[in-house]
């Protein structure tokens, strides 16, 4: 880990589901430009974890600070927070009622005010990044799984965050599409963005992440960089996890 | 393409003509039928009796714009109660949620025969309103309660994560409503409403007990003076049903429409 601050603090974490602890007892820090990686089992609590970070899913027990905003602080104001912290979903959930170019476009206009034409012009360096200028104008209904993954990464790009978070961005993918929004991905690690990153796509995680994370039953059981992670994995569950999907 | 499908729910709710559905194909449909049936024995009438039937025809035109005034009038003032009755409905507010739920409830619990002479006569006692006023205001509070429960269906049937998303850009509940979610909650709610127009402008009728001179009531203005019940009632029933015959197509191809939509 780098000495600078951490831009994402998780103290002692913990989130109930009536008697289900979802996450117990979890603490996790990262770095500005830290690339993380949370692997586990479904149900390990990986995804519950990554969407308290832009409060998605409310705490029980524990601290979160992002961005020196203490998410739980009175008086924090949440959607200020959230500006900063961009989020790709599993599902992609592109706004079916507008075109790419405008589902880049509404954030950027209406909560950072600015003009249509700016918000374009950024726009449309964006969807060149993520290589589909030619289908800007076109809804997401018309785009294919991978095109639609990636327009929305170019959104979440679309209002400068700080922080991005990913959440199993490829699982809902055809396996023919995966590499298009992997290779987006890498792209970004490589511009220096903090990431933080649950998939179960293990390549990516050798490449990509300063350090992998491994949950289980609402904790983080193991986390090293990468090649310590999956050449000397020391926990048991996670021998056998590695065993399963490898 | 995972997310490609995209169900547009369709909400039954309310009476509103029988929608005539597209998959009824072929020459003979019951649309076509009552169309025909209606429209020929209209033009029979007048053609073979214009003693009295195209007299009719001339008394009742005024009627049928008071009708459609009062429609038109009620169903606008019932699209904005049924919004803000929807709002209400799914709102995290308890109190709010209370209200409009209470209002809901109350509302379809009174026959809205009896909510127009309550409404009439009860304002009336503190305050002289217009009778075309106190019909409106009948109407659309009736109405607004039905509406009330599509725009919440409709808002309901907005996948979850479109909400996500958009709280995740940074706005808050209301802008994630207004820009996100009711732009898409639209397509299920627009044939709903149009299906309760239909189902108002028939219920307007009812309003000709308040003195208000819609197409039933000029209808009766003509019969108590020729006493021509039989011819009079007659024609005014093939007009509504010509109305709302049309208005129903209309409904249905807007329903054909916005289902292509998705399919852009």
């Amino acid at each position: 880990m780098t000495g600078a601050d951490p831009i994402i603090e998780i103290n002692g974490v913990s989130k109930l589901f009536g008697g289900f602890r979802a996450l117990d007892n979890v603490s996790l820090s990262v770095a500005p430009g830290e690339k993380v990686v949370i692997i586990g089992p479904s149900g390990s609590g990986k995804s519950t974890l990554l969407r308290t970070i832009n409060k998605l899913e409310t705490i029980s027990e524990g601290s979160i600070v992002v961005d020196g905003h203490d998410l739980y602080a009175p008086g924090v104001n949440i959607n200020k927070v959230r500006m900063e912290v961009g989020m790709v979903f599993q599902s992609f959930n592109l706004f079916r009622h507008k075109t790419a170019l405008e589902n880049l476009t509404l954030a950027p206009m209406k909560l950072r005010k600015i003009s249509r034409q700016d918000a374009e012009l950024k726009a449309m360096e964006l969807l060149a990044k993520v290589g589909i200028t030619e289908k800007a104008n076109r809804y997401p209904a018309q785009l294919s799984g991978g095109q639609q993954q990636r327009v929305a990464i170019a959104r979440a790009l679309a209002m400068n965050p700080k922080i991005m978070l990913f959440d199993e961005p490829t699982s809902a993918l055809d396996p023919e599409m995966i590499g298009e929004v992997l290779d987006v991905m890498v792209k970004l690690a490589k511009e220096g963005m903090t990431m933080v990153v649950v998939t179960h796509e293990m390549g990516f995680a050798r490449e990509v992440a300063d350090r992998v994370v491994f949950m289980d039953e609402g904790r983080i059981i193991e986390q090293a960089n990468p090649r310590h992670f999956f050449e000397n994995p020391n926990h048991p569950r996670l021998v056998q996890f590695l065993k399963q999907i490898l | 393409m995972h997310d490609g499908k995209v169900k547009i729910t369709r909400i039954e709710i309310g009476d509103g003509a029988a929608i005539p559905s597209q998959r009824d194909e072929g020459l003979f449909t019951a649309w076509r039928i009552a169309l025909v049936l209606a429209l020929g024995t209209l033009l029979y009438l007048v053609i073979t009796q214009p003693e009295p039937y195209w007299r009719l025809l001339k008394f009742l035109p005024d009627g049928i714009v008071v009708t459609f005034k009062v429609t038109i009038s009620s169903i606008a003032l019932a699209i904005v109660i049924g919004l803000f009755t929807g709002l209400g409905r799914i709102s995290r507010i308890r109190a709010i949620n209370l209200v409009a739920s209470t209002y809901v409830e109350v509302v379809r619990g009174i026959p809205l025969l009896v909510q127009l002479f309550y409404l009439y006569y009860a304002l009336g006692r503190f305050v002289a309103v217009p009778d075309m006023l106190a019909a409106i205001i009948a109407m659309s509070f009736c109405y607004g309660a039905y509406m009330g429960e599509v725009f919440r269906a409709g808002i309901e049937s907005i996948d979850k994560g479109q909400t996500e998303a958009s709280m995740s850009l940074g706005f808050n509940r209301t802008q994630t409503m207004f820009f996100v979610v009711l732009p898409q909650a639209w397509r299920t709610i627009l044939p709903p409403v149009g299906n309760e127009f239909i189902a108002l402008l028939k219920d307007t009728s009812l309003v000709s007990i308040l003195a208000v001179s819609d197409l039933l009531r000029r209808g009766r203005e003509f019969a108590s003076e020729s006493f021509l019940y039989f011819e009079t009632y007659t024609l005014v029933a093939l007009i509504y049903l010509l109305i709302t015959l049309v208005l129903s197509k209309l409904v249905s191809l807007m329903e054909e429409r916005l289902g292509r939509y998705d399919r852009r």
